[in-house]
């Protein structure tokens, strides 16, 4: 099945690369589902998220020409450019005035916005048996795009530690994926 | 390094979920390169997250399919077409200001071109009218030197030739004196400057008395000066007067005169 699985999906990448529609008929059928749950858990909003879940479908049309599969598998990189453009949605002024989410602060003990029970599915369900300290910077780089850097200032925790807790909580998901 | 302890680091995760630093991101990518194992831990994980998300797949609403292919067919197939459209209103622009600033460079060329054709029009008008002036000024002096010669050719003129007496043996001037009409013309040939509060008498002799010819007005550019009438003269004869004239010439201050 692992054989077949990527021979298809070099296949539908080399359709895709020649602009057929049905290809991308195709693509959309299988995977719009998988990125829209992951868009979803970025913005909420539902509305928000039919247009990113747009602007992903769209972008991965223009920029196939960009996809290198020695770096990884089609779902990934789709799955980072529905997360960056989530991600950009999240930061857009429109956005953050019409959504009660909060910028990174000191002052702010609530940083997640990963509630139990609202949207407990997909990695973020997965997120709620990470230790506490975990669920917390995964939440902020994945789900909010921080970086490193801007995690420490914030937490007042030293880069080296961020990165380690990153990495740690990393490598409990994967364990817990499988 | 430990390839083992690499791949357990939690950095494998972090490349494909991408929150790992660009500097993680490069040195994890030419690890993979060099060690098979890495790739295929990269792998591993990456198919138990498509597949734990495609199980959470949430079904986005049916109309957004036929949305975004239509924006596909619109966007689609003319994408390097596009980025070649996309250029070229640059370029039209480039023209346009190219085009905006050389009728700008001409407009201020073809003003500076009036301005300085006006200036020089207008020195051109000045000197003409100057000229006309100056024309019309040497026209007049001319009719009047015309004028002049013609009284002296004319029939019936007597001339006298006033000479120098010892008060300044240089001095030297004629009388045109016109027997129909009676009119006296002096032409000064040579008289001293007088001196400021003096002034030059003519006077007509007739019979050993003197006549009053009035005084010398010097004017530039006429040759002769018209004096009053007399209805005859023997000779004629100029004094130095004080300003404004004696009613007996001073015979010591004689300077010219001569015989009819």
């Amino acid at each position: 099945m692992g054989t077949k699985q990527i021979y298809e999906e070099r296949e539908l990448v080399t359709a895709l690369r020649s602009k057929d529609d049905q290809a991308f008929g195709y693509l959309y059928d299988h995977y719009s589902g998988a990125l829209y749950s992951v868009v979803k858990q970025v913005v909420g909003d539902t509305e928000v998220s039919n247009d990113v879940l747009q602007e992903t479908f769209v972008n991965i049309w223009r920029k196939i020409e960009l996809y290198d599969e020695s770096k990884g598998r089609l779902f990934t990189w789709m799955l980072n450019i529905a997360r960056n453009a989530a991600i950009d949605k999240t930061r857009s002024k429109g956005f953050q005035q019409s959504s009660k989410l909060q910028p990174i602060n000191e002052t702010d003990g609530a940083y997640a916005t990963v509630k139990p029970g609202v949207d407990d599915y997909g990695l973020k369900r997965l997120l709620f048996k990470l230790k506490e300290e975990h669920r917390l910077l995964i939440d902020l780089s994945y789900y909010q795009g921080y970086t490193h850097e801007q995690i420490s200032k914030a937490l007042a925790i030293p880069l080296g530690t961020v990165k380690t807790r990153i990495r740690t909580a990393l490598s409990q998901l994967r364990t817990l994926l499988q | 390094m430990n390839v083992k302890e690499y791949i357990q680091s939690g950095v494998v995760e972090s490349y494909v979920l991408g929150v790992a630093t660009e500097a993680e991101r490069q040195e994890f990518e030419q690890l993979c390169a060099a060690n098979p194992e890495i790739v295929e831990a990269r792998d591993s994980f990456e198919r138990s997250l498509e597949i734990q998300l495609m199980q959470d797949a949430i079904q986005p609403p049916a109309f957004l399919k036929d949305k975004i292919q239509q924006q596909i067919v619109s966007v689609g197939s003319t994408v390097y077409q596009q980025e070649e459209i996309e250029e070229a209103p640059v370029r039209r622009m480039n023209i346009w200001r190219a085009l905006a600033a050389a009728c700008f460079i001409g407009l201020l060329g073809v003003g500076y071109w009036a301005y300085n054709t006006n200036q020089k029009y207008n020195d051109v008008v000045a000197r003409q009218s100057t000229i006309e002036k100056e024309l019309q000024q040497k026209n007049t002096e001319l009719a009047a030197l015309e004028q002049d010669a013609s009284m002296m050719q004319k029939p019936g003129i007597k001339v006298a030739a006033l000479k120098g007496t010892p008060n300044a043996p240089q001095a030297l001037t004629t009388i045109f004196w016109d027997s129909t009409n009676k009119n006296v013309y002096l032409l000064v040939n040579n008289l001293p400057q007088p001196a400021s509060e003096k002034q030059y008498q003519l006077w007509a002799l007739l019979d050993g008395k003197p006549i009053d010819l009035g005084m010398l007005e010097l004017q530039q550019n006429r040759l002769l000066v018209k004096m009053k009438n007399v209805h005859n003269a023997q000779a004629f004869a100029i004094t130095l007067e004080p300003k404004g004239g004696s009613v007996n010439p001073t015979m010591t201050a004689m300077y010219v005169v001569g015989n009819l």
